[in-house]
């Protein structure tokens, strides 16, 4: 009998191996390349549920790597917070499935190995990220996952990717350096790189070295998770990018920002004096960032810059829900971030497929399409709808936890923030849904336009049942992820 | 008096962090994309640099043990840290370098205000031929 444990580091390793043979082995035949990284996705999603099973069914468990135990080898480990790495894989699976046809026009025939390679690392350095116990590991993993987010975007044709790319990178790269900065304080403090054990010992630290450690990983990861006013990197990189890699990059890599920054709460959960100013802080940042995308998704032409604003905006809500700190507020935002991403990959996946069949993506020229590609624009208005947050679509659960928890914290005004900015989704979800179906085809492109093929339609039509689905089961996921988030904070109200 | 002892005991520490906010200027500041990787670059030295003295012990010999040998030893862990550091730090680099070409064979600059000269004027080309598409 094999030991559960030695899933762990499969669930990286898998991808990653994966990954980095793809061109090797179908440089040349990126059908096959295609095929292939379907696969290696697959085997990774079952694997990824196999320990969220093992996770639900005994609690947590840790792998050390090579035999050295912790503090002084490498863990990884498998916590509600790592389970996430199943929403990873499934989602990174059906984009790898959409990728079948929309690469083949979007991207340049000798770059189709490199996408799919690129695509299974990102997918290997988010599983490994979400899994680790150890703070380097963290970085080296940030990276993996940061460094093939950079190169996807950059894999797409038009002029502009590149410039996208080029200013994420810097901006991604000087927040990993904030990272691996405060982690180098955190190790000179601790003299571990243990994350219980760091904990430990930061609980009976002085206040000063730790407070900028704290600084330097929070300001790291918020500018990753694209919080306000750090977000500027994020529509323009969001929306340039070919629309598989734009749904993983929104659905997936900003929220590996959230993951990092509930590990940087876990890390200092025992000095609470440094830690409320933040919280108060990172609740106004949320507000502000959640009306300010809404407004400006709200504004836009194109669609996968509206969809990408609209990401801010939601990043906003999670980090509303994060700072509260009340048990519904975390647990609402924990929820949010996997109802997002999603919404938002059904989303991103969607608008790729008209975006494939039309060659269109303002808004107003895509006008009439719900006739021409029913799935796909069914798909669309659904997924729009439950990011507002109707009920009982998978938008409802967090926001409405995350409300109940701003009145727990005598916050009203919150509720106010949310309410409106869940309008504003609303608003424009109302203008895309009303351009699809209410108004007549006005490009000649709509007109001809048809269905796309099963490789599209499918992601998105699952995507859709599954964004009514979550919304059902709120109340088990609320119930899976409210031991972790009481074991981050310490206890909470 | 004794800040001012305290911060020379620390001198090594100053550096890193004068280091890491200069870069930090450059590539917030500059609007030349090739400086900007510089500023990174700075950046990255600076965290190196700050990482590996923290490994330093007073009086410490280099980590190499061998038998009958007294210690106290320098600790090796952050040269490991540093050295996958630096791994990363050339892919970053030389990725970051590969897209400026890309946006130099597209833009024609790499300066932040002339590409953004030249996506002004590509816009205005772009709008003007979707009028001329709704005319016909």
């Amino acid at each position: 009998m094999i030991e559960w444990s030695h899933w762990l580091p499969i669930l990286a390793m898998l991808p990653l191996v994966g990954g980095a043979l793809t061109p090797l082995l179908f440089r040349h035949r990126p059908a096959a390349a295609c095929f292939w990284a379907v696969s290696v996705a697959s085997v990774t999603s079952v694997v990824a549920i196999a320990l969220l099973l093992r996770l639900v069914d005994s609690g947590g468990f840790s792998y050390a790597v090579g035999g050295w135990l912790p503090q002084y080898g490498i863990e990884l480990r498998m916590d509600e917070v790592g389970a996430f790495a199943v929403p990873a894989s499934l989602l990174v699976l059906l984009s790898l499935v959409f990728s079948r046809h929309y690469v083949a026009r979007a991207v340049d025939a000798s770059r189709v190995s490199f996408y799919y390679a690129l695509v299974l690392i990102n997918l290997g350095g988010l599983n490994g990220f979400l899994v680790t116990g150890d703070l380097f590991n963290l970085f080296v993993f940030m990276e993996i996952f940061s460094v093939s987010a950079y190169a996807l975007v950059a894999t797409a044709r038009e002029p502009i990717a590149s410039l996208a790319a080029l200013k994420y990178l810097l901006l991604g790269a000087a927040s990993s350096l904030l990272v691996l900065f405060s982690v180098g304080v955190v190790f000179a403090m601790t003299g571990t790189l243990n994350l219980e054990d760091a904990a430990a010992a930061l609980a009976l630290s002085s206040p000063m070295p730790a407070g900028l450690a704290l600084a330097g990983l929070a300001t790291g990861f918020a500018v990753k998770a694209a919080l306000f006013p750090v977000h500027f990197w994020l529509p323009d990189a969001h929306a340039a990018a070919p629309a598989p890699v734009s749904a993983v990059l929104s659905a997936l890599v900003v929220k590996a920002g959230i993951v990092g920054v509930l590990r940087t709460l876990e890390l200092f959960g025992g000095a609470e004096s440094l830690l409320q100013p933040l919280l108060h802080l990172v609740v106004w940042l949320g507000a502000l960032g959640a009306l300010g995308g809404a407004l400006m998704a709200l504004v836009q032409r194109d669609i996968k810059l509206m969809l990408a604003y609209s990401t801010v905006a939601n990043i906003g809500y999670i980090f509303i829900g994060l700072g509260l700190a009340t048990a519904s507020a975390v647990s609402g935002a924990m929820v949010h971030a996997v109802n997002h991403a999603v919404i938002k990959s059904a989303l991103f996946l969607a608008a790729g497929a008209m975006i494939h069949r039309t060659g269109l993506r303002n808004i107003d020229d895509l006008r009439g399409l719900g006739r021409r590609m029913p799935v796909t624009a069914f798909g669309m208005a659904f997924t729009l709808i439950a990011l507002s947050g109707a009920p009982p679509m998978a938008g409802f659960t967090g926001k409405w936890q995350i409300a109940l928890g701003a009145l727990q914290a005598g916050h009203p005004s919150l509720v106010a923030v949310l309410v409106i900015a869940g309008i504003v989704v609303l608003a424009f979800g109302i203008r895309v849904i009303n351009a699809l179906y209410f108004r007549p085809p006005a490009r000649v492109a709509v007109a001809s336009a048809t269905e796309a093929p099963a490789s599209m339609w499918l992601p998105v039509l699952m995507l859709t049942i599954a964004s009514l689905a979550l919304g059902l089961a709120g109340t088990p996921m609320l119930e899976f992820v409210g031991p972790a988030a009481q074991s981050i904070y310490g206890t909470l109200p | 008096m004794k800040i001012a002892a305290t911060a020379l005991s620390h001198v090594d520490y100053l550096v890193a962090v004068a280091l890491f906010l200069t870069g930090a200027w450059i590539l917030l500041t500059s609007g030349n994309l090739v400086k900007k990787v510089i500023g990174l670059n700075i950046m990255e030295t600076s965290v190196f640099a700050f990482i590996v003295t923290t490994g330093m012990i007073d009086g410490g010999a280099p980590p190499l043990v061998a038998p009958g040998d007294p210690g106290p030893f320098a600790s090796p862990l952050p040269h490991a840290l540093v050295l996958t550091g630096i791994v990363v730090a050339v892919s970053v680099t030389s990725l970051a370098l590969v897209l400026i070409l890309r946006v130099r064979a597209e833009f024609g600059s790499v300066e932040l205000d002339e590409i953004a000269l030249s996506l002004a004027a590509g816009d205005t080309a772009e709008q003007s031929e979707r009028h001329g598409s709704a005319d016909d």
